[in-house]
């Protein structure tokens, strides 16, 4: 195959993982707001997607290796193909679509990686997998990072309904448009990367940019469009699940989580001890419901949230493996791998016609609902 | 290995801030709701400390990337 044209798949399939990665992760950062009526779904969104567009500018950075020593790449390792990152990618578009079908905030970082692992096996062998970095760069601090930011949370809500009263908790609607917009501002100068640094290392590798060069005006440009474009579309079915299917979320609630999210985020990104934003809000949005005396949290939700993170590398990686498979049998196998990813992404779309999710069906409460005093029972 | 001491100052880190911002805010606005003349401006201090806390949280994010931009 011309080596133009699967750079070109690799690119548009690149893309295309950045705004699936946009329309998974709105949530993180609206769902709460949502919920609470502080934003309107829409303006939430467009919110969201500016900052994701202004953070994806500000971080020129990439990282040297796209699976962050996760793969042993380079001298004595394997070397990654641009075949090996389409077939990657396909593993983790699906995984986080169909992730999307079910509403279930999952880690877009994950998908990629269990994809890029799963071609990596079938391409290079088991060996080629550094099972030290699995462990201690993913599954340890998925374990963390929703029971850090759910502490956190926890006592972030006690703080805030000890210090207020029942009446003055609507002013934390405010606060909580400063602590998501940081929450977006972060994901888009840290996610955004990834994909610069997928298809500026698929140049690379098909000899279109200089070894150990940075990513390109236009890559950078078409990466933040692509994240913003996703965000702005809104991945309602998680904003549901993040914002009113884990508790029910009051002001205070949401200030609170959005407060823990934002810090442990931060915390994270600058101490370096990374920890996905997806299960640090997440986490956050449990700790908050557990903080709240009488809010209950539906654990179902939550399990089937902790189930979709654990298998989130399997599944990602055997589509990866899958299409790796497909793709060792030459040009027609790229072309049937392509094909396929064509016909799973527009199965998934039509089947979620099936049960429409956008801003108009999203419950939002009336402004003030949360400080109207309770009517009191009429003595006999 | 895990780097486990990175995650203690991660916790410690996100735990404090957090808790502070929330403390903040809440008084900010438990204070706003009062009759007495010293409230308001003790009110509006916390707001402005929180106002500080989210310009350092713009820092951390931006501030690396506005660093190398500028000095390219």
């Amino acid at each position: 195959m011309d080596p133009l044209i699967l750079v070109a798949l690799v690119i548009a399939l690149a893309l295309f993982f950045d705004f699936t990665n946009g329309f998974h992760d709105t949530a993180n950062a609206m769902a709460t707001p949502i919920a609470t009526g502080a934003l309107k779904p829409k303006v939430a969104v467009a919110i969201a997607a500016i900052l994701n567009l202004v953070g994806a500018f500000l971080s020129t950075e990439v990282a040297k290796t796209i699976s962050g020593g996760l793969i042993k790449e380079g001298d004595g390792g394997v070397q990654i193909t641009p075949v090996l990152i389409l077939a990657g990618l396909i593993g983790a578009i699906v995984w986080n679509l169909v992730t999307w079908l079910l509403g279930l905030p999952s880690s877009s970082s994950h998908a990629l990686f269990g994809g890029l692992i799963g071609a990596t096996i079938v391409g290079a062998g088991l060996a080629a997998i550094d099972g030290s970095v699995l462990v201690s760069k993913i599954l340890i601090p998925a374990v963390l990072a929703p029971v850090t930011a759910g502490f956190v949370s926890f006592l972030a809500t006690k703080i805030a309904f000890a210090v207020t009263r029942k009446r003055e908790r609507d002013g934390f609607k405010r606060g909580q448009i400063f602590t998501s917009s940081l929450v977006s501002l972060a994901h888009g100068t840290n996610d955004a990367q990834k994909t610069m640094g997928v298809i500026t290392l698929t140049l690379i590798a098909a000899g279109y940019q200089e070894v150990g060069s940075g990513p390109e005006f236009w890559v950078i440009a078409s990466c933040a469009i692509a994240i913003a474009a996703g965000t702005y579309s809104g991945g309602w079915r998680i904003i549901r699940t993040m914002g009113r299917g884990i508790t029910d979320v009051e002001p205070a609630q949401g200030f609170a989580a959005e407060a823990a999210t934002t810090a442990t985020i931060l915390a994270s990104s600058h101490l370096g001890f990374a920890l996905s934003t997806t299960q640090v809000a997440s986490g956050s949005v449990v700790g908050t419901g557990i903080g709240r005396k009488g809010a209950s949290v539906r654990w179902r939700t939550a399990g089937r949230i902790a189930l979709g993170w654990l298998i989130t590398i399997p599944a990602s990686g055997v589509v990866g493996a899958l299409a790796a498979f497909i793709a060792s049998f030459g040009v027609w196998g790229v072309l049937l791998d392509v094909a396929l990813a064509v016909v799973a992404i527009t199965g998934i779309f039509l089947w979620s016609r099936r049960s429409h999710v956008d801003h108009r069906n999203l419950h939002q409460p009336e402004p003030g609902v949360f400080v109207r005093p309770k009517r009191r029972k009429a003595r006999r | 290995m895990i780097d486990w001491l990175a995650f203690v100052w991660v916790f410690l880190a996100a735990l404090v801030s957090a808790c502070v911002g929330v403390t903040l805010f809440a008084l900010g606005l438990r204070l706003g709701d009062g009759e007495a003349a010293w409230r308001r401006p003790v009110s509006v201090l916390m707001f402005a400390l929180c106002g500080l806390a989210v310009l350092f949280g713009l820092y951390i994010i931006v501030g690396d990337h506005l660093v190398t931009l500028f000095t390219r």
